[in-house]
């Protein structure tokens, strides 16, 4: 991305204060995480031993199996995955048209509708769960995967449609001009012409949305409370035995349930990262 | 808190954002009101109309799911709520719910806890994620690596972190008594004391929300223009003097969303109270979300806790308004379309 073009000050050394740096930042990352992994394959004696052991002395794969036979895990990441790709499809549908039209078309006040969006994308959930319970509860819609998305639907709109329009403010404007000279229907110019090259931004706002609605837990726990249609936050959250909290357990399904995204961010980092950084804020 | 320049890098849509393949046919369409001419009206009409046609679907759908709860949740908090066995009742304007709160000391130590746990968190947040933000940009090989790293904890479930971070606090065999107690000779129950637990969920939070604000702040330093850089390193200005000088001068404004970002959003923390410390020991670390969700789905206070709850979101309005000159310059100007 910087082309700093350093002044020859001797610069090149092998091992720079910045690799320090960069290493003891790596370090405290990663450290919690090593620790979590480590965890997942310990036994619960070795996780109760006092001093703790640096590494698991006997692996053991019992706490993913014991996730999955003992706990529903399998249907709790079974809800998740089901409610977080149908919440990030449809946000990405009405969101790039919302985006477009707010990006590109003579649509009046539309700034003002952005700081309003813009706001609402920061508002504490909490000051809506009570009135969506009730409502869901009066349609019938708790403890439903439609309730939940249709939530996480309209709670990631908001993020998504400026990610996009900012996205769609980018693109020059010919190709859709030629488009509309051809006269190809709007909806035709956007599905060909806008989106194919609109897709950088479409991955920053499908990354964001799918992200939040994986990690969200304060409206699972509220409107889906039965065991059948728990998300992996609450159920790991409600995980906690009688006696003693199954931490190996709780940390094979959280590493388990980390995967997809970790994937998702290892495999394309070069995708997420730019187009974080392009989407994150305004250019 | 800092006003906002509005000269640097912020939306003018004449100089479409970091995309140089695309830039230079950008720079030639922008004519006066974005290359069309002005004497068709209907035309423009027409476009108008499908712009409200395109945006009115996602529009609904926020509005009916997030602005109008938010109404009837103020209607809630303002309104004597009896729950029935089959439903609830709202009746009568009162000030009741509100004034349970201003005589409740439970809630005067969660709006202090909230406010300093914010402030607190934030502010390092900033700062670290600032210095990762510059350790980044100097680093050439591995840069995606180190980002994709950086992105774990931040696309981690907050309720694993918290998970996490309680084994790690663990009075008895946790890893930060075994690392601890060597040096002070004795084990420290950080879950357990009130401010430590406190200082321990916020290094918690840190640990998960810093690459956010580095990942936004590097996006600023990338866009910052390197000659100014280039020319005061003629003039023989240190590393130093540049950074604090001429850098962060203009990643003002980038710091600033990142720190309204995170200020909104920390403020409704929920989730790593409600799993790492449970609002304890006693009410300590309880912050306004949980205590509000706690009145409406514990205690079955709809009316008190709609208060808390409408209470927590107005400072959060006003803290929205207050920064309305930020929000503003991140949108731009009112841009005429096609």
């Amino acid at each position: 991305m910087t082309t700093s073009t350093r002044s020859s000050r001797g610069r090149r050394r092998l091992f720079t204060g910045t690799h320090l740096a960069a290493l003891l930042v790596a370090l405290f990352t990663a450290a919690p995480l090593y620790w979590m992994v480590a965890g997942s394959l310990k036994s619960p004696r070795e996780l109760g031993a006092v001093p703790p052991t640096l590494w698991p002395h006997k692996p053991t794969l019992n706490n993913y199996s014991d996730a999955f036979s003992h706990y529903g895990f399998a249907t709790y990441l079974e809800n998740s995955a089901l409610v977080s790709v149908v919440s990030t499809v449809l946000v990405l549908l009405l969101g790039t048209f919302a985006g477009y039209a707010l990006g590109r078309l003579p649509v009046r006040g539309k700034s003002n509708i952005m700081v309003v969006l813009l706001m609402i994308s920061l508002f504490p959930t909490v000051a809506v769960a009570a009135p969506l319970y009730l409502l869901l509860r009066d349609i019938g819609w708790l403890n439903s995967y439609q309730g939940l998305i249709l939530a996480y639907t309209a709670f990631n709109l908001p993020f998504a449609i400026w990610i996009l329009r900012n996205y769609f403010l980018s693109i020059p404007k010919e190709m859709e001009e030629v488009a509309w000279m051809d006269g190809a229907s709007p909806l035709r110019t956007v599905f060909s012409v806008i989106l194919p090259q609109a897709k950088p931004g479409l991955f920053t706002a499908g990354i964001f949305t799918f992200v939040s609605c994986w990690t969200e837990f304060l409206l699972a726990l509220t409107l889906n409370n039965s065991d059948r249609y728990r998300t992996i936050a609450v159920g790991i959250a409600l995980f906690n035995g009688q006696f003693t909290i199954p931490y190996g357990d709780i940390f094979a399904a959280a590493i388990v349930s980390m995967l997809p995204v970790a994937i998702l961010v290892l495999v394309f980092r070069r995708a997420v990262v730019s187009g974080l950084t392009a989407g994150a804020v305004k250019g | 808190m800092t006003p906002v320049p509005h000269s640097v890098p912020t939306a003018d849509r004449a100089s479409p954002p970091p995309l140089p393949p695309r830039a230079r046919a950008a720079h030639r369409a922008p004519t006066a009101s974005g290359g069309r001419p002005r004497s068709r009206p209907s035309l423009r009409r027409r476009y108008a109309r499908l712009g409200w046609l395109f945006a009115s679907p996602a529009l609904l759908v926020i509005l009916g799911v997030t602005i109008f709860p938010i109404v009837f949740s103020v209607m809630m908090s303002v309104s004597h709520v009896t729950v029935l066995g089959g439903g609830f009742q709202l009746s009568g304007i009162t000030g009741d719910n509100y004034a349970v709160l201003l005589r409740s000391d439970r809630w005067f130590h969660a709006l202090g806890f909230t406010v300093v746990y914010t402030v607190v968190t934030v502010a390092a947040e900033v700062v670290l994620g600032t210095a990762v933000a510059l350790v980044l940009e100097r680093l050439t090989a591995g840069r995606s690596w180190m980002m994709a790293l950086l992105l774990l904890p931040w696309s981690m479930i907050t309720v694993i972190s918290g998970e996490l971070w309680d084994y790690i606090y663990n009075g008895v065999y946790g890893v930060l008594n075994a690392i601890v107690e060597p040096l002070l000779g004795h084990g420290v129950n950080v879950l357990g004391t009130p401010l430590l637990a406190g200082i321990a969920m916020g290094a918690a939070d840190v640990w998960k929300t810093t690459p956010f604000v580095a990942i936004i702040v590097l996006a600023g330093l990338v866009m910052l223009p390197g000659d100014v850089t280039e020319a005061a390193r003629m003039d023989g200005a240190g590393g130093w003097t540049i950074f604090w000088r001429i850098r962060l001068p203009l990643l003002r404004p980038t710091i600033a969303i990142a720190v309204l970002f995170r200020i909104l959003q920390a403020f409704g923390i929920f989730d790593l109270p409600f799993v790492l410390t449970g609002g304890g020991p006693g009410d300590s670390t309880e912050s306004l979300a949980m205590l509000g969700w706690r009145a409406m789905f514990q205690d079955l206070k709809f009316g008190p806790g709609a208060a808390v709850a409408t209470s927590t979101a107005a400072i959060v309005l006003i803290g929205c308004l207050l920064f309305l000159k930020v929000f503003r310059s991140q949108v731009g100007n009112e841009e005429v379309g096609i």
